[in-house]
C-alpha cells in the first residue's frame, strides 16, 4: 500500500467532487464573483491593453471559436479566447482580491466560459457544471496558496495569479471536461511549467496579462492532458516542483470528499470599488472621511491650506509611487489614491483617465505627500489599516483611519451594490438587455441548463429577448 | 539613447540586442553557431516521430489558421508562428538529444524553432538573409550565456527552475526582437514581457512533459517579441536587481546583473570562449561520462576474460556527482531512462555504447539489463562536483573473484574540451534527418546551413524542413 502524495490526493478530489458538495454559501458568494468578475471584463475590453492582446490574438483565428466578451463582431479559438478575456479581467486591477493574496476569478472564468463554447455541440454544460469546476479552480488556488507562509502577505517575488492561477485554471478545465484522475494530475503537473511571473512586471501594461496567461496556459495544460500528456505524478509534493515557487514550502492533504469543506465557505473574497490595488481601498476611505474635515461634500479642497500629508501603510514597494506616470502606476500607488480621494471625495473609474492623473491640482497635493510604514502595520490583506494624517497650514492636525473598507470580506458589498457595480461596468459594452440578462442568468446559475446563454449575452446580440427566456428551465 | 546616469542592466541589453551587427561575430562564432543550427535541425527532425510530438501536434492543430510557417519533418503542413515554434521546440528535446552548454542549459533549442518561423511570417520583400538569421541566432545565445553569468546557482546542475524555461524564454525574446529588427525600446520591454512568461519547475524534467519547457520557451518568447512590435509594454527593470520587488531575479537564489558592453567596444561572444555540447545519444548529457566510463571498463573486463560475462560481476560501482533527477535505479519510462546514471552505464556496459533505440519499451525492460541494474552501487565522491566542466564519470567492477576493474572519464567525446569532428556531427544529423527526410533533402539542408552567410532569403531554411 502507498501512501496517497498530494498531487494525488488533489487529483482525486478534482476528479471525485460533486454538485452537491456545494454549500449554500459557497453557492452565493461564487455567484457573486461570477458577476463582478464579467462586469469587470466587459469593462476591461475598452482598454489598450486589450486593444494589443486583441491585435495579437486575431493572427491566430480559426473555425474553433469562442466568445470575446463584449465584441459580436469576430470571434477566436479557445485559447486565445481565454487569453483576451483574462487579460480584460485584470485590465484595470478591478477584479476580487482574496486571502490569501491572489485574484482568483480572472484566472478560471474566462478558460470555463472560453472551453464551453468549443466542445461538440452535443456536450453541453449546464450552469451548475460551470459553478461547480468553478469553485474547483478557485478552492484548488486557495489551498495551493496554504502550502506556505510566504503566501499570506502581499508578494514580493511571484505574482501570485501566474502561480497558482494557472493551477486553478488547469484544475477548473479538467473538471469541466470531466478527466479521470490520471489525467487531472497530469493536467496540475503541465501547469506547473507554465505558472510563474515575477512581481516586477506588476504596476505595468504587462500585468493584466498575468491573469490571461494563466486562464489560457491552465486551459492548455488540462488539453494536453485530455490527450494523454504526462509530467511530474508529484508535482504538487515535490520542492522542485510547485514548491519551486517558494522559499518555505508544506503541501498538504484535502479534506475528504466525505464531507468536504470549502475555503470559500469560510473565507469570502474582496470586491472592489474602483479599479486599483487593494491596498488603496484603505487608504481611500480613510482619506475619504478625513475630507469630511475639511470641507463641505461639494467643495472643493483648499489645498494651499494643506502644509503635509502622511499616509500610514505597511511597507509594500510596488504600491510605492510618489509621482506615478501612467495609468498602471496610479492603480499602484498609495500617494495617488490619498491625494485623488481627498481631492474628488472618492475615486472611480474615472480618476484615472490621463487628465485626471496629471491635472495640476494633484500633483500639488501629491508633492506634499509621502508615506510611513508603523511597525505594526503588516503587509496582508487580512490585517493591514492605513492612517491618513493632514497638517494645515495654521498647524491644525486632522486623523482619520481605516481598519476595513467597503468592499472588504470583512464588510463585504450589499447585493445592490454589487449589481450597481456590475451594471455601471458591463453597460458600456453590452445593451440594458443583455446587461440585465446576465445579472438574472448568474443569480439563476444553478438553474440554467446550457450555460451557452452566458457566452451569448457577453457578446451582445441582439436576440437578447429569447435568451432570457431560455436562462430558465 | 540612454545617458550613463539612465543606464540600466536592462537597457544595456536592449541596447545590445539592437546595436549588435553581422561584424561583430567572429570566425569562431560562425562556426560553432552553424555546428549547433544543423545539430539542432536533425535533432528536431528525428524527435518529430515522439509521442509527446504527436500530442503537442494534435493540439496545436485545433487552432492552426494564419499556417505560414513550418513544421519539422511534417511536409505540408503548416501552423501559426508560435505554434510552429512549440512543436518544433518540443521536437527538439523530445528526446534529450540537444546541445547543453556552460553554465547549464538547452540554448539552441529555445532560439531556433522561433527564428525558423518567424522568418516564415515575414513578407516578401522584408525576409532576413542567412547573416541576419545567424546573427539573431548569436543574440538568442549570447543572451542566455549573459543571463546565467548573473548567479553562481547558475553554474550547477539545476535543483529548482529548469534553466531553458528561465534563460531560453528570453534568449528566444532577445533572438525574435533582433531578426523582427525591433527599436531599442521595444527589445527591452520583449525581455521583460518573456520574464512574465519564464519558469518551469525541475519536477517536469525527467517526465513526458519536459520538451514542452524548450516549446514553450521558444514559443513564448517569440510571443513577447511580437506583443512588444504591437506596443506591449512592461518593466524597464526587469533584468535590474530591484529590492522588494523582484524582475528576472524572482528564479535566482543569488542575483548579481551586470550591464553588457555595448556592441560599439569590441563585444566578445561568450560563444568564442565556452564553446557547447553535443549529444552522441539521446540522454541526459550526465549520461554521456558514465557511458564512456562503461565502456572503457568493459573492454578491460572483455581483455581480461575473452569476453563480456555479467555472471562474473558481484557489484558495479557507479561514482558521480549528486543530483536526485538523475539518479534512479530502476527507470520505467524512456523519460526516466534518459535521466538514468543507472540505466545508462549498464546499458554501456551490455552494448559497447547506448543508441537511439537503447531507450524503447523493450530495451528498457531487458532481463539482462534488469540483472545489471541489481548489481548497482551508487557513491558520490566529494570531489565530484555536480557541474558540468568539472563533474566525471567512473564505473568500478567488484568481480566475484574480488578483483577490481575500473573506467574513468573525465571529458566525454562530444563535450566541449573534446568536440565532435565535422565527421561526427554531420553522421549524427544525416542519422537523425533521414528517419523522416529523404537523402537528398538532408544533404541539401546541411549545405544551406555550411552556407548560411551567403542565404538570401533565410526562410528558405524553414521551408526545407
Amino acid at each position: 500500500f502507498f501512501p496517497q502524495t498530494v498531487t494525488e490526493n488533489f487529483a482525486n478530489v478534482i476528479h471525485g467532487l460533486k454538485a452537491s458538495h456545494l454549500t449554500d454559501l459557497v453557492i452565493q458568494r461564487s455567484k457573486r464573483m461570477i458577476l463582478d468578475t464579467l462586469g469587470v471584463g466587459l469593462l476591461g475590453t475598452s482598454t489598450e491593453v486589450f486593444h494589443k492582446v486583441i491585435q495579437y490574438s486575431k493572427i491566430y483565428r480559426s473555425d474553433a471559436s469562442s466568445t470575446v466578451w463584449g465584441h459580436s463582431d469576430f470571434r477566436l479559438p479557445p485559447l486565445y479566447a481565454a487569453f483576451v478575456n483574462g487579460v480584460a479581467v485584470h485590465s484595470m486591477d478591478f477584479d476580487d482580491t482574496w486571502h490569501p493574496a491572489t485574484h482568483p476569478s480572472g484566472a478560471v472564468l474566462p478558460a470555463l466560459l472560453a472551453l464551453s463554447e468549443a466542445l461538440p455541440q452535443k456536450q453541453k454544460f449546464s450552469g451548475l457544471d460551470l459553478l461547480l469546476a468553478f469553485n474547483v479552480g478557485i478552492e484548488v488556488q486557495g489551498r495551493l496558496m496554504r502550502f506556505s507562509n510566504e503566501a499570506s502577505n502581499v508578494p514580493k517575488r511571484f505574482h501570485p495569479p501566474a502561480v497558482v492561477g494557472t493551477i486553478g485554471s488547469a484544475a477548473a478545465t479538467a473538471k469541466l471536461l470531466a478527466l479521470d484522475q490520471f489525467k487531472c494530475k497530469a493536467a496540475l503537473a503541465v501547469a506547473a511549467s507554465y505558472a510563474g511571473a515575477p512581481m516586477a512586471n506588476a504596476a505595468t501594461q504587462t500585468k493584466p496579462l498575468h491573469i490571461g496567461n494563466a486562464a489560457r496556459h491552465g486551459l492548455e495544460a488540462a488539453c494536453l492532458a485530455s490527450l494523454s500528456l504526462q509530467g511530474n505524478k508529484q508535482i504538487l509534493d515535490m520542492e522542485s516542483g510547485l514548491g519551486a515557487f517558494y522559499t518555505d514550502y508544506t503541501p498538504r492533504f484535502l479534506p475528504t470528499l466525505q464531507s468536504y469543506s470549502w475555503l470559500l465557505d469560510q473565507q469570502d473574497v474582496a470586491i472592489k470599488r474602483f479599479p486599483a490595488h487593494l491596498g488603496t481601498h484603505w487608504v481611500a476611505d480613510a482619506a475619504s472621511s478625513l475630507r469630511k474635515h475639511l470641507v463641505e461634500s461639494d467643495d472643493s479642497v483648499p489645498i494651499s491650506r494643506i502644509k503635509r500629508i502622511v499616509v500610514k501603510v505597511p511597507d509594500v514597494r510596488y504600491v510605492n509611487r510618489p509621482f506615478p506616470n501612467s495609468e498602471h502606476e496610479a492603480r499602484h500607488s498609495f500617494q495617488f489614491a490619498a491625494c485623488s480621494a481627498l481631492l474628488d471625495g472618492s475615486i472611480s473609474v474615472q480618476s484615472f483617465s490621463d487628465q485626471n492623473i496629471s491635472r495640476p491640482e494633484l500633483k500639488e497635493l501629491l508633492s506634499k505627500t509621502k508615506l510611513e510604514h508603523p511597525a505594526d502595520n503588516k503587509p496582508s490583506f487580512d490585517n493591514l489599516y492605513c492612517e491618513v494624517n493632514v497638517t494645515l497650514q495654521d498647524g491644525k492636525v486632522f486623523s482619520e483611519r481605516c481598519d476595513t473598507f467597503y468592499g472588504h470580506w470583512r464588510k463585504p458589498l450589499s447585493t445592490e451594490d454589487l449589481k450597481k457595480k456590475f451594471h455601471s461596468n458591463a453597460s458600456s459594452v453590452l445593451s440594458v438587455e443583455a446587461t440585465e440578462g446576465i445579472i438574472e442568468t448568474v443569480d439563476n446559475l444553478e438553474k440554467v441548463e446550457d450555460c451557452f446563454v452566458l457566452s451569448a449575452f457577453l457578446k451582445g446580440t441582439q436576440s437578447t429577448k429569447v435568451l432570457s427566456k431560455m436562462c430558465l428551465s | 539613447m540612454w545617458t550613463a546616469a539612465e543606464e540600466t542592466v536592462t537597457s544595456s541589453f536592449a541596447s545590445f540586442i539592437h546595436g549588435v551587427q553581422p561584424e561583430h561575430l567572429s570566425e569562431v562564432v560562425r562556426h560553432r553557431s552553424k555546428r549547433m543550427i544543423l545539430d539542432s535541425i536533425g535533432v528536431g527532425l528525428v524527435g518529430s516521430t515522439t509521442r509527446v510530438f504527436n500530442i503537442a501536434l494534435r493540439y496545436c492543430q485545433l487552432y492552426a489558421s494564419n499556417a505560414v510557417s513550418s513544421v519539422y519533418g511534417r511536409k505540408g503542413l503548416k501552423l501559426s508562428p508560435t505554434l510552429a515554434a512549440f512543436t518544433n521546440g518540443i521536437a527538439t528535446h523530445s528526446m534529450d538529444f540537444d546541445d547543453t552548454w556552460h553554465p547549464a542549459t538547452h540554448p539552441s533549442g529555445a532560439v531556433l524553432p522561433a527564428l525558423l518561423a518567424a522568418s516564415q511570417m515575414l513578407p516578401p520583400s522584408s525576409k532576413p538573409n542567412g547573416l541576419d538569421f545567424l546573427l539573431a541566432f548569436n543574440v538568442g545565445i549570447e543572451v542566455q550565456g549573459r543571463l546565467m553569468r548573473f548567479s553562481t546557482e547558475a553554474h550547477n546542475i539545476p535543483n529548482r527552475f529548469h534553466p531553458p524555461s528561465v534563460v531560453g524564454t528570453m534568449g528566444s525574446a532577445a533572438a525574435t526582437a533582433k531578426l523582427l529588427s525591433l527599436n531599442v525600446t521595444q527589445c527591452a520591454h520583449a525581455l521583460a514581457i518573456a520574464a512574465s512568461l519564464a519558469g518551469a519547475p525541475m519536477a517536469n524534467a525527467a517526465t513526458q512533459a519536459k520538451p514542452l519547457h524548450i516549446g514553450n520557451a521558444t514559443r513564448l518568447g517569440l510571443e513577447a517579441a511580437l506583443l512588444a512590435a504591437r506596443g506591449m509594454e512592461a518593466s524597464p527593470l526587469i533584468l535590474d536587481d530591484i529590492p522588494g520587488c523582484s524582475g528576472f531575479s524572482a528564479f535566482y537564489g543569488d542575483y548579481r546583473p551586470k550591464p553588457l558592453p555595448l556592441p560599439a567596444s569590441s563585444h566578445k561572444f561568450l560563444l568564442e570562449k565556452q564553446d557547447v555540447a553535443f549529444k552522441r545519444f539521446p540522454a541526459h548529457l550526465g549520461m554521456h561520462w558514465i557511458v564512456d566510463a562503461a565502456a572503457s571498463v568493459r573492454n578491460l573486463l572483455i581483455n581480461y576474460s575473452g569476453s563480456f560475462s555479467p555472471s562474473l560481476i558481484r557489484a558495479i560501482l557507479l561514482r558521480i556527482p549528486v543530483s536526485k533527477y538523475i539518479n534512479r535505479p530502476f527507470p520505467e519510462s524512456e523519460h526516466q531512462a534518459r535521466h538514468s546514471f543507472q540505466f545508462n552505464a549498464c546499458t554501456a556496459l551490455l552494448d559497447g555504447e547506448v543508441y537511439l533505440n537503447s531507450f524503447t519499451d523493450g530495451c528498457i525492460h531487458r532481463q539482462e539489463l534488469m540483472e545489471l541494474l541489481a548489481k548497482v552501487l551508487v557513491e558520490h565522491p566529494e570531489d565530484n562536483i555536480a557541474n558540468f566542466d568539472k563533474m566525471y564519470g567512473e564505473v568500478a567492477l567488484v568481480l566475484e573473484n574480488g578483483d577490481v576493474l575500473t573506467g574513468r572519464c573525465d571529458t566525454f567525446y562530444g563535450h566541449w574540451r573534446k568536440p565532435l569532428s565535422r565527421e561526427s556531427l554531420l553522421k549524427k544529423f544525416q542519422s537523425n534527418a533521414s528517419h523522416v527526410l529523404p537523402e537528398d533533402k538532408v544533404n541539401s539542408i546541411i549545405t544551406t546551413v555550411e552556407n548560411l552567410e551567403n542565404l538570401s532569403d533565410s526562410s528558405q531554411l524553414a521551408s526545407s524542413l
